[in-house]
């Protein structure tokens, strides 16, 4: 288990504020916030390249705080690979290995699996600058793995691979996971790579943790504006809830309109609505959906965005005003949609996810 | 049409000043070289005296640029990978060796080693500066310690700290990660820099004239070699010199550019 209590360090440009994160053991665990949120630099305080200002590190219930990289026996993987380019694949992998005065008969036997089990045989005498993107990494990876480390830190590891390699390596990582145990600490940007690889996620924002929680209660519930913003929620809401009734609020928005949503707040709290756009079905009459939330609109804009399409509407001023939603390519065209059209927008009052204004 | 005219003029114009320039540098290197007949070139090399200066100027150039290693490696990587008071004016100190005439830095050793009482104190523990070999080692130390300085502060800042992170999760201790990664990756650099740093050291003359002298079969290096021989009109043993430098030169020159002048790294 990784324990960090109140972590703060000042890279100037780069910074930690308070930073107090628990990761369990064998766990897949991924540290998510924009470009400059200080993640690369909370992995390398984790690996104790940097001392914190002020605050712990516990592994394992012991404090390791001060204990030096090559102690902690943490792994190490950068998104651009930083494999030693004057040693080839096989001594790159060894490379911990010798640090650690094993003998050469077995750094090959420990090499010659981890190359089998990343499938880089093939590369054993190959110089990096030899080798493409994707094998690099699984070779960054192999090396990391070989000194058996309990924790593997990944910084942004697929951010500079293809689509195709991306995919892949997902695949590859959960298999490393599963197949030693370790537990893994992932620092992305990707929000999509979060949601397919997380146990639990925490975002990360100025150098401060913001949420913890699952994938779904990312995603779902974020606790705020900023998170709900930076999470892809398109559509946050004003307003004031009037009643609630047996845990369903009814809550005037600000910009006219009523919503019925799932939630703790009571008659007379101001309230924020937040509203994922894929958590929306549009069609083209009332029909006769068991969802609470029902609301007429004029389709303003259309964009396709890969297999997506993103519609938004115009509710009106007595409505919502603007609401965003995500439908496939495909039930675009089975509606037969078009700017100008009227349609009709439903929403469950479990996928309305409120919190206080 | 008319700017198609005007551009080509420019280019024949460039392209002229181009040649004459290059025909220039080769001229003079004919003349040294050629001043002299091949049978005279052998017997001036076979000469005590030319031995002398080719050994002295060798071994001297060896042992200043080592020093010039030994004392650039945790000086440019100090430079190049933390931050602490006072950098920025010493990254500018740094510099000042290559800004000052030789002689000039030539005269403050001579002040530094001869008369002050550092000199003295050195002098008495049989570290004698002032005409002496030993004098000539450090000028070629003072005069030429920028390039690799530089060249190797290059080198360093070229290459990503995050290296040497990787090599301490992997169980490096810093001095290790330095040792196992950073060096080899500096291969080029330091290759750069010892060339440059040595075939400089054994051309030479103003510092070390000043510091060491221009004593025959004392501190007589190759360009010493060279004056002493021009001044007495000795135009055989001087351009057996001559021929030497300009040797060596070339050679250093092919390999810089090959390892790299900007220190090139992975």
């Amino acid at each position: 288990m990784i324990r960090l209590e109140n972590i703060s360090k000042d890279l100037g440009e780069f910074f930690l504020r308070d930073v107090t994160l628990e990761i369990n053991e064998g766990e897949y665990f991924v540290i998510l916030g924009p470009t400059g949120a200080g993640k690369t630099i909370l992995l390398e305080t984790i690996a104790g390249i940097y001392h914190p200002d002020s605050g712990r590190i516990l592994l394992n219930d012991s404090d390791v705080t001060e204990v030096p990289p090559r102690e902690r026996n943490i792994g190490m993987v950068y998104q651009d690979y930083i494999l030693f380019p004057f040693l080839t694949v096989e001594e790159n992998i060894g490379f911990g290995l010798k640090s650690r005065k094993i003998g050469k008969s077995e750094i090959k036997r420990k090499v010659d699996e981890l190359e089998n089990l990343l499938d880089i045989s093939h590369l054993s005498h190959r110089y990096p600058v030899t080798l493409s993107g994707g094998e690099q990494q699984k070779v960054a990876i192999a090396r990391a793995i070989a000194i058996e480390p309990p924790i593997l830190l990944l910084d942004e590891p697929l951010s500079a691979l293809d689509s195709r390699t991306r995919d892949y390596l997902r695949g590859e990582l959960k298999r490393v996971k599963d197949e030693f145990g370790i537990t893994m600490v992932h620092v992305t940007h990707d929000q999509t790579e979060a949601m397919v690889l997380a146990d639990r996620i925490a975002v990360m924002m100025q150098g401060r943790i913001l949420q913890v929680g699952t994938p779904y209660e990312i995603f779902n519930k974020p606790l705020n504006n900023d998170l709900a913003d930076f999470v892809g929620v398109e559509n946050i809401l004003s307003g004031v809830v009037r009643t609630n009734e047996d845990g369903v609020a009814e809550i005037e928005v600000d910009t006219g309109g009523t919503i019925f949503a799932v939630s703790e707040y009571h008659a007379g709290d101001a309230v924020k609505v937040f509203l994922r756009p894929e958590e929306i079905i549009l069609s083209g009459h009332e029909g006769d959906s068991t969802a609470r939330n029902v609301v007429k609109g004029r389709i303003n804009e259309l964009h396709d965005v890969g297999p997506l399409t993103r519609v938004q509407m115009d509710t009106g001023r007595s409505e919502l005003s603007e609401l965003v939603v995500l439908i496939t390519k495909r039930s675009r065209e089975s509606l037969g949609l078009q700017i100008g059209d009227e349609v009709y927008a439903t929403f469950k009052a479990t996928s309305a996810h409120v919190v206080r204004g | 049409m008319l700017k198609e005219l005007k551009a080509s003029k420019i280019k024949i114009v460039t392209i002229l000043s181009c040649l004459l320039l290059a025909f220039f540098i080769l001229v003079l290197i004919i003349c040294v070289v050629t001043h002299t007949t091949l049978p005279a070139l052998m017997t001036s090399l076979a000469s005590k005296e030319i031995q002398f200066a080719i050994k002295l100027s060798l071994t001297t150039a060896a042992i200043s640029t080592i020093l010039c290693i030994a004392i650039s490696i945790p000086a440019a990587y100090a430079l190049a990978r933390y931050e602490f008071f006072g950098k920025s004016l010493i990254n500018t100190l740094m510099d000042i060796p290559l800004a000052l005439p030789p002689l000039v830095a030539g005269v403050g050793l001579l002040i530094l080693f001869g008369t002050t009482s550092f000199g003295k104190a050195l002098a008495e523990t049989g570290l004698v500066f002032v005409f002496t070999p030993l004098g000539i080692i450090i000028a070629q130390f003072f005069v030429n310690v920028p390039f690799m300085f530089r060249i190797l502060r290059g080198t360093f800042q070229g290459i990503n700290p995050r290296y040497e992170h990787v090599a301490e999760t992997l169980g490096c201790t810093e001095a290790q990660a330095f040792r196992r990664v950073t060096l080899p990756m500096s291969k080029n650099g330091l290759l750069a820099g010892s060339v440059i740093t040595w075939s400089k050291g054994i051309g030479e003359f103003g510092a070390a004239l000043m510091v060491a002298g221009a004593t025959r079969m004392k501190t007589e290096t190759l360009p010493i070699s060279l004056y002493l021989n021009m001044s007495c009109g000795e135009l055989n043993l001087a351009i057996a010199s001559a021929t030497i430098l300009i040797v060596i030169s070339l050679v250093s020159l092919f390999v810089f550019e090959r390892y790299g002048g900007f220190a090139r790294v992975f």
